[in-house]
């Protein structure tokens, strides 16, 4: 038995392609396919929910989550700049704020400012403000920690460049540091957005009218309202699939454009000589 | 300065001299300054040269306060550095830095590195802060990348933007940290006649470095620190051709002989 290693490399993968056939294999034979499809791809309920799934759905899920990540951005960057702070009680109540925000699941911030708004401060909130004020202050404890790394993966020397520009501390954060920090952070950015996406679906335990649904909420609406199975919930889920796999990709495409990422492209051949030294020389 | 610039539109027409006076700095446990005194007059070239560790970076970075030192008084021109109510900015503004890494900021374009300070800090208009820059950028020969990114320039040429972006701030004093030892060695001649030129032209100019040539050249004065501490200091051809103290000796064959022959 002399196998090389190209030989047994192969023979692995041949294994593994096989094992993984047979599984599927498997699958297909034992699923019962009409009762799956009656309850997860029944095609009268999927024409009934449109396009109220995407008009309404879609739109609100887009909107709540749209709301919720901008505030949430904001809310994230003042939090990352006060957690690299000098000040210390600036360190500690955003290291207290984060801790706890992303400690707890986000289902009980929905309920404390669905129900609780009302209770403590009288407030009357609509829908889009519940949703997008929790998705923000759940979203700014993930998002600053993300800006945090991205603001100390910017070399110190820019900041100093700036400073010895003569540039206000002030001025150089905003004007060289932080752009400098989103750029490096896009990809995980996006990767908030996609999270908080999904995460606006929680707003259910607080309720809504329907024109305020979003998509979940169709979903589960859909199935009372057909009495023809999980269809409606696969509805909102490739639903939420034309959101994500999007904003996946864009993601994609701007790490790949990114300027630490580009070819660093040499220019060997002198520039013409320099005025200055020619006067000189 | 004994040579005039060709470019006498380029001459410097306000020069600050440094004073600096028993400077004391430390990080941590380890005192790096030990008392500095020195003077460096307007115009005037000195380059500070030392083994690495010696603290000729920390002394220059304290000058414009990027360090601060725990003891001493430095005044650059008519600014009290150490002051505890001086306007850091404003001093600055008045000094230019070249650094090692060159510090380029690269997400702006060359022509961007040039005139963010000029338009968001002086207030000038983009056209006059454009002017300015691309004025500049001319001077060392670099005006044809404007637009490029700092990526995709050579070393070289980075550090020539980095000594135009720091000259469109109008400033009387130049700070040079190593300017030259990031460089592969061909591009490092284009920096250092760009340096030779500065001096010229009648800029004060205060500059870390290991190129003996360029000291011997250009400098009015060689410092030589070690330890934290001025060992030696005097003309360039005196300092470098002809030292007295022992240390310097020993550094100076080491630098200019490497192999020991």
């Amino acid at each position: 038995m002399a196998l090389s290693n190209r030989d047994r490399a192969r023979l692995s993968l041949g294994i593994q392609a096989a094992i993984f056939a047979g599984i599927v294999v498997v699958l297909i034979i034992i699923i019962d396919w009409t009762a799956v499809q009656r309850s997860f791809f029944n095609l009268e309920p999927v024409m009934a929910m449109f396009p109220e799934v995407i008009t309404v759905g879609l739109w609100n899920t887009v909107r709540y989550t749209f709301f919720g990540f901008l505030f949430g951005l904001i809310g994230g960057t003042v939090l990352a700049l006060m957690r690299i702070a000098s000040f210390p009680v600036y360190r500690w109540f955003a290291t207290l704020y984060i801790e706890f925000f992303r400690g707890i699941p986000a289902i009980l911030v929905f309920i404390a400012l669905g129900f609780g708004a009302s209770l403590a401060f009288g407030l009357n909130l609509s829908t889009l403000q519940t949703a997008s004020t929790a998705l923000a202050i759940v979203g700014a404890a993930y998002i600053a920690e993300t800006i945090r790394a991205g603001l100390q993966a910017v070399p110190k020397g820019q900041m100093e460049a700036a400073r010895a520009l003569g540039m206000p501390a002030w001025r150089a954060m905003l004007t060289i540091q932080i752009p400098q920090a989103f750029r490096i952070v896009l990809p995980p950015l996006t990767n908030e957005a996609i999270l908080l996406t999904k995460d606006s679906s929680l707003i259910f335990v607080v309720g809504m009218a329907g024109s305020a649904a979003e998509l979940t909420k169709m979903g589960r609406d859909g199935i009372t309202m057909y009495q023809a199975g999980m269809t409606p919930l696969v509805v909102a889920g490739v639903c939420y699939l034309l959101i994500t796999v999007p904003l996946s990709i864009l993601a994609r495409r701007m790490e790949e454009r990114s300027p630490t990422n580009s070819s660093r492209r040499r220019h060997k051949k002198k520039a013409t000589a320099s005025p200055v030294s020619s006067g000189v020389a | 300065m004994s040579e005039v610039s060709g470019n006498p539109g380029q001459m410097i027409t306000d020069p600050a001299g440094v004073v600096i006076d028993g400077l004391h700095k430390s990080f941590g446990d380890v005192e790096v300054l030990k008392g500095i005194d020195m003077t460096v007059s307007p115009g005037q070239v000195v380059c500070l040269i030392g083994a690495s560790g010696s603290g000729k970076s920390t002394l220059l970075r304290c000058v414009n306060r990027l360090e601060d030192p725990d003891a001493g008084r430095i005044t650059v021109g008519q600014f009290e550095a150490t002051h505890e109510d001086v306007n850091l900015d404003a001093m600055r503004r008045q000094i230019g830095m070249v650094f090692q890494q060159f510090n380029l900021f690269p997400h702006l374009s060359v022509l961007e590195n040039c005139t963010i300070t000029p338009r968001r800090v002086l207030k000038h208009s983009k056209d006059a802060a454009e002017e300015e820059a691309l004025h500049h950028l001319e001077l060392v020969g670099l005006k044809h990348l404007a637009d490029r990114r700092p990526a995709q320039l050579s070393g070289g040429q980075q550090q020539r933007v980095a000594i135009a972006r720091a000259l469109t701030m109008q400033p009387s004093l130049m700070l040079f940290d190593e300017p030259t030892s990031a460089l592969d060695p061909e591009t490092v001649g284009e920096v250092l006649s760009i340096m030779r030129d500065l001096a010229r032209a009648g800029m004060t100019m205060l500059v870390v470095t290991h190129e003996m040539g360029f000291a011997r050249e250009v400098a009015d004065r060689v410092v030589f620190l070690d330890n934290g501490l001025v060992v030696e200091e005097g003309p360039a051809h005196q300092v470098i051709g002809a030292p007295t103290q022992p240390r310097t000796q020993d550094f100076l064959r080491r630098v200019l002989n490497p192999l020991g022959e």
